[in-house]
């Protein structure tokens, strides 16, 4: 296995660091905000998947990027803990080890919190900039959410992304 | 040592730049941002409109803003943690790089509004300084040197002009807007081309507008957008130095004599010269006045009337729009409504001043337009059903794909006096410093009852055009959120010393060699976007500082 130092397993950021999950006072389970992030967009937007839209790996810009703050990333990666927390409260299940009907009722539990609601739309505002963001951020192949919506995009288009 | 050396490089800053540096002065611009020119700016709506490009991150830069209610009390915000940004555009040419051109000149009577409609109470609304006789000659500039391209109409409040019409014709616009002329003519309201500060052909050593479809808030990559870098910082030989965030002006016996600034890393620089003029946007340029107290001014820079900061204002209004839908249109409608590209370009002014029976109130102008094109803020838009739940899934994807595809959304913009008031200014903070260790500006807001009133009755006005044309889910709201990007006021212009910050030529009462050209000097902002004012009166003031160089 590849050494890995701490600078560099830092840089990973939050998508592949630990998040435990927490039933009361009792260490349940540990997951990563990536499997937990991957299964919740297909939850939330199955449309990118049908479309080809890679929006977990879009997730991995938003985690290293330069202007969101440290605290809108805490944010995410809080967010992934609690949404655990609240499939364990309701089914002693992580997120991603419940079937679709209950990850869709553990989803219409949170969103009537304060905490749930604004982070389902802060998660689901990431997934649209995934699918109809500019393709040279790598997850809107082809143009396929542009032609979705036959969207074609303005002239001149970014040589580069802005990280 | 330099003649001249201006802080800030927008539209207020730029006309002195390129004015006095093409008559030969050493002119030095200062700009907190970076130069970006036509082949630098693209249309990524994630860089540009999602992580904000153009402007720092409120993590580094912030303000305090406290808002106040009518009782009197306020409620303070840390725009770091509230996300509460005011700032409108750090780069060469200021926010004029991404602003989206709509051109109105003030009216006579905007200069004369206490004359005219006299006092209103809990405002502290005076006469102007100058006339519009006065500015007359550099609005007139302003369509030549920076490029304004429309069409004159005859209406009511069509403001006296030395030119006949413009001098480039106006844009290529939507079929729509046939649908707005006949409503109109229906109504019997005075549809106007709005004027535009970009060019419709090649001229002036730039490109025409290519149709690109992103404006507002997007650099121009063509330099059609009269932004000042494009029209004027581009063709002078003004030396602009950039990464240059000017913390403090120095001053001896009634002059200043340095501006210091610093680099994103912290190193301190001295600028010497024989006059500084000051363009750092309404609330920054208050802001380091304050900032620069010394043992002469112990109140800020240019502060002995206690008046540097006060009446800030905005542009007061607000916004809505109406949906048109496939199913109440013919197929060559729905071709029409979806054209994209070309303008919209609808203006109406009818209601500059109006009558209800009792009173004659100042009005002002609405602008429609087509809801801007961001793909991603549009998706976003349909994320809440009508009774404001979250939507997911196939559900979100079926609403999205309809309603970006079957249809289109034609919005409003109010504009109308933001009145001036005791509780709307500029201070700075004791305690709270930016990434540069200076203290913040604080932001106290507060909006005049009246503001909300005029706009109402304005907004009235727009939905029965847009009701006419067959629009639905018509929608606005009028409220006292500021808009960030129509900011004035803080260094009020005037004769007399004790209550205002500078004289009419925009020098500052106390200094003999300090000028201020962003809107700043404005004591009321009319009823109009700001930005042919700022580059005229900064027009203005170049041929005012000529002369005192001369001497």
């Amino acid at each position: 296995m590849k050494n890995i130092n701490r600078r560099s397993f830092l840089k990973v950021g939050f998508l592949s660091s630990t998040v435990l999950i927490m039933n009361g006072c009792e260490l349940f389970g540990i997951t990563t905000s990536q499997e937990t992030i991957a299964v919740l967009q297909n939850d939330l937007f199955p449309k990118a998947e049908e479309l080809g839209i890679d929006t977990v790996s879009y997730m991995s810009i938003i985690s290293h990027h330069s202007r969101i703050s440290k605290s809108d990333k805490k944010f995410i990666k809080n967010g992934v803990k609690w949404l655990n927390e609240e499939a364990v409260e309701l089914y002693k299940k992580s997120y991603i080890n419940l079937p679709s009907q209950e990850r869709q009722s553990v989803l219409n539990s949170i969103v009537q919190t304060k905490w749930g609601s604004s982070w389902l739309d802060t998660m689901m505002r990431y997934i649209l900039e995934a699918s109809l963001g500019d393709p040279i951020y790598g997850s809107n192949k082809k143009e396929a959410g542009w032609k979705w919506l036959s969207f074609e995009g303005g002239q001149p288009r970014p040589k580069k992304a802005f990280l | 040592m330099y003649d001249i050396c201006i802080i800030g490089s927008g539209a207020g800053a730029s006309p002195i730049a390129y004015e006095l540096s093409s008559a030969g002065y050493k002119v030095v611009v200062l700009e907190k941002g970076e130069y970006y020119k036509e082949e630098d700016f693209n249309k990524d709506e994630l860089a540009v409109s999602r992580r904000d490009m153009f402007t720092p991150p409120l993590w580094e830069q912030k303000h305090i803003i406290n808002e106040y209610s009518q009782s009197g009390k306020f409620t303070r915000y840390d725009g770091e943690e509230s996300g509460w940004n005011f700032w409108n555009g750090s780069l060469v040419g200021g926010s004029s790089n991404l602003m989206s051109g709509y051109f109105h000149r003030m009216k006579p009577k905007d200069f004369e509004l206490l004359s005219s409609y006299g006092e209103i109470k809990g405002a502290n609304v005076v006469d102007w300084a100058i006339t519009y006789d006065e500015l007359e000659p550099y609005y007139d500039k302003v369509e030549k040197v920076i490029g304004v391209s429309g069409k004159v109409v005859k209406h009511k409040y069509q403001e006296p002009r030395s030119s006949q019409d413009f001098p480039y014709r106006e844009l290529k616009t939507n079929g729509v807007t046939e649908w707005f002329d006949a409503a109109c003519k229906e109504l019997q309201f005075s549809a106007i081309p709005t004027p535009r500060a970009v060019l419709s052909q090649n001229a002036l050593g730039r490109n025409a507008c290519y149709y690109s479809n992103f404006c507002g808030s997007y650099g121009c990559a063509s330099g059609a957008k009269g932004s000042a870098r494009a029209a004027l910082l581009q063709k002078c030989k003004a030396e602009i130095i950039t990464d240059a965030f000017v913390y403090r002006l120095d001053s001896k016996e009634g002059k200043v004599t340095k501006a210091k600034y610093y680099t994103k890393h912290g190193i301190s620089h001295t600028v010497n010269a024989k006059i500084f003029v000051l363009a750092a946007q309404a609330i920054e340029t208050s802001r380091l006045l304050l900032n620069s107290k010394n043992k002469e001014f112990p109140n800020g820079m240019a502060n002995s009337s206690g008046e540097v900061g006060k009446n800030l204002i905005f542009s007061a209004g607000g916004s809505g729009s109406g949906r048109f839908i496939f199913e109440n249109l013919t197929k060559e409608q729905q071709q029409e409504l979806m054209q994209v590209g070309v303008f919209f370009n609808r203006s109406l002014q009818d209601w500059y001043d109006y009558n209800d029976g009792c009173h004659i109130y100042k009005g002002g102008t609405i602008d429609f337009l087509f809801e801007h094109q961001n793909i991603v803020s549009r998706a976003s838009r349909e994320m809440y059903d009508a009774e404001g739940n979250l939507l997911w899934g196939e559900k979100l994807a079926d609403r999205i794909q309809k309603r970006l595809t079957t249809s289109r959304v034609l919005t409003f913009e109010v504009f109308n006096d933001w009145l001036p008031t005791d509780n709307c200014s500029v201070s700075v903070d004791a305690e709270v410093e930016d990434k540069y260790g200076v203290p913040v500006g604080v932001i106290n807001l507060n909006s005049h009852p009246h503001d909300l009133e005029v706009g109402e009755h304005l907004a009235q006005k727009a939905v029965e055009v847009l009701e006419k044309m067959g629009a639905v889910e018509i929608e606005y709201s009028i409220s006292a959120s500021p808009p960030p990007n129509l900011v004035a006021g803080g260094c009020r212009f005037g004769n007399d010393a004790r209550t205002s910050v500078l004289n009419r030529e925009c020098r500052a009462h106390d200094l003999e060699n300090l000028y201020v050209s962003d809107a700043s000097f404005m004591p009321t902002g009319g009823s109009v976007p700001y930005t042919w004012t700022i580059y005229a009166n900064s027009f203005r003031i170049a041929d005012v500082i000529r002369k005192a160089l001369r001497v």
